[in-house]
């Protein structure tokens, strides 16, 4: 096999082109960040979603320590909800790995939904830290690596801004008001992925998780969330992937038709089947368990399944959702080893 | 005394009403259950968990999706408001007390609170932590209440690693204590590496597997007694 000499950032962007490229790719739109790359900058988790230089260095160490394909920033799902005015909790006093999250919605009730988008969104909450972040990511491994970032989808967004119990008994008993939601929250997600096109990223996930068939029927997605998935995605001019983890065999095709370039569903969905559904020019990312096989896993586990994601017939090797920050360091390398190995 | 075919017909109206999420139509005919007197236990059973039985088929059968179970749990939680004072006597064999919540991380509750409602059908006694609670509480709440089983539920793979220090903690404290642990996430795996006693994808598997374990510690004890004396 001749030595590779495509940058991953080249190989990446040829396959959102849909060019020939030399090898399956190896990456994630979502958080990648390990503890073996906090460890050596001496960064705790809880502090480095408040600080755009820390992010954009914990960020870089995956790609620089282990070749994984891509630099991403964020690594939490609030980033859009606190500028629309939600309090988050970073779990400051821990020193374990906890995820951001709401500590105080904006909606209360079903008549505070009448919400509009704040006067100068762009520059509230963390959205210019994020661009600098992505400036700084850039700066450091851009040359090399793509860097992405994400945003939710309109529906998981609206769960972060309120009580997603509420939100769901209403998408059946009243849509059309949370359609007017939706439609509000889709133009905030357009201002926010406007920005980070702005700043350089190469590729932006839309992750609507929310709205898996394990949560919303397939009729519901249709109906209710891809009109206005179609909205962000036809606003959008760079590199786009929708990402929906959970049961997604029955919802693939409406993924395709929100206009997205690429797909990314987890391990529960049969690519074998999407990739029939979806014909061999679509993008399609997955699909391998981020915890139990890359985390839990063994390394010939590890190893197998990527084997098992190419015959598949995946686009790229993309995990179904962030990756576990205590990763085993062997395990990262065993993934990428048999990915370089198996995947030409 | 109420006619058996009367006992059906508001049995059938119980569970419909379940089934079909409608709210009115469960309290009127919890009332009536009782205004002609029924036990209300038999109403609860026989009726209100019945229909519960038929919706967990519907959404296994995805018929009903997470928002129509939600709807007909709000159904079950309006008649059983009604027939629960005028229980007398539960009897399914076991009675327990349980310590639940959503681990620290974790502000999804919609799992747990669909588990703690078969516990509240159930007659268990239930301490509800609510969500995002931190690790140590669980430990404190399950010495304070005494309670005989916690379950610790996790909603996304980003939340589900905490439940792992929980066991540790909770172990630590009481060796005895049963517990399980649920959510989209948890797999048979996982419960077994980190010693969880049981593990639950959903509320119906929740509740079979709760009365399994205080079952098994209830037996454990009365054995531990026998030999005292």
């Amino acid at each position: 096999m001749p030595v590779s000499t495509m940058t991953p950032r080249e190989r990446i962007l040829k396959l959102f082109n849909g060019e020939e490229i030399d090898r399956v790719p190896c990456f994630s739109g979502m958080g990648n960040v390990t503890a073996e790359g906090m460890k050596d900058l001496g960064y705790k988790f809880a502090a480095i979603h408040l600080d755009a230089k820390m992010m954009a260095e914990s960020a870089a160490t995956t790609y620089k320590y282990f070749g994984f394909e891509c630099g991403v920033v964020p690594f939490d799902l609030c980033v859009e909800a606190e500028a629309l005015g939600c309090q988050i909790n970073v779990y400051a006093h821990s020193e374990d790995i906890l995820y951001p999250t709401i500590k105080e919605k904006v909606i209360h009730n079903e008549d505070e939904m009448d919400i509009s988008i704040p006067a100068d969104f762009n520059k509230l909450g963390r959205i210019p830290l994020m661009k600098e972040a992505i400036r700084l990511l850039k700066e450091n491994i851009g040359n090399e690596a793509p860097v992405g970032s994400y945003v939710l989808g309109p529906f998981t967004l609206a769960g972060q801004i309120m009580e997603l119990n509420d939100l769901l008994k209403l998408s059946f008993k009243k849509p059309d008001k949370v359609g007017k939601l939706l439609d509000v929250l889709a133009d905030a997600i357009v201002i926010v992925a406007r920005e980070y096109e702005d700043a350089g990223v190469d590729y932006i996930t839309v992750r609507e998780m929310g709205a898996t068939s394990d949560v919303l029927s397939p009729r519901v997605f249709k109906n209710l969330i891809l009109p206005y998935l179609k909205k962000i995605f036809s606003e959008l001019k760079g590199n786009t992937v929708i990402h929906i983890c959970g049961k997604t065999n029955d919802i693939v095709p409406f993924m395709m038709e929100s206009g997205a370039r690429a797909i990314s569903v987890d391990q529960k969905n049969d690519i074998v089947e999407t990739r029939k559904k979806l014909g061999n020019d679509a993008l399609i990312f997955g699909n391998y368990d981020p915890y139990n096989v890359l985390v839990a896993g063994d390394e010939e586990t590890v190893r197998s399944t990527m084997r098992k994601c190419i015959d598949d017939g995946v686009s790229a090797i993309w995990p179904g959702c962030d990756i576990w920050p205590t990763v085993p360091p062997e395990n990262m390398r065993a993934m990428m080893d048999e990915i370089k190995n198996y995947g030409g | 005394m109420v006619t058996e075919e009367k006992k059906q017909e508001i049995l059938e109206k119980l569970k419909n009403c379940v089934i079909e999420y409608d709210e009115d139509g469960v309290k009127e005919a919890a009332q009536e259950a009782l205004d002609v007197g029924m036990d209300a236990n038999e109403a609860i059973f026989d009726g209100l968990v019945s229909g519960m039985e038929e919706v967990g088929r519907l959404f296994e059968a995805q018929e009903y999706f997470v928002p129509e179970l939600l709807m007909c749990a709000d159904a079950l939680y309006a008649g059983l408001d009604i027939l629960k004072p005028h229980v007398k006597q539960m009897d399914l064999g076991v009675k327990g007390s349980v310590v639940i919540g959503t681990v620290e991380g974790d502000v999804h509750d919609i799992g747990k609170n669909i588990v703690k409602m078969m516990f509240d059908v159930a007659g268990f006694n239930v301490y509800d932590l609510g969500r995002d609670v931190p690790l140590d509480k669980f430990v404190e709440e399950q010495i304070k209440t005494d309670s005989d089983l916690v379950c610790l539920s996790a909603m996304m793979t980003t939340t589900m690693v905490g439940m792992q220090k929980v066991i540790e903690k909770l172990r630590e404290k009481n060796p005895d204590v049963k517990i399980m642990i649920g959510g989209a996430p948890v797999s048979k795996e996982v419960a077994d590496k980190w010693g969880a006693d049981g593990y639950a994808p959903d509320a119906n598997n929740a509740l079979q597997e709760a009365i399994n374990m205080v079952s098994a510690l209830k037996k454990m004890r009365d054995e531990a007694e026998a030999k005292k004396r």
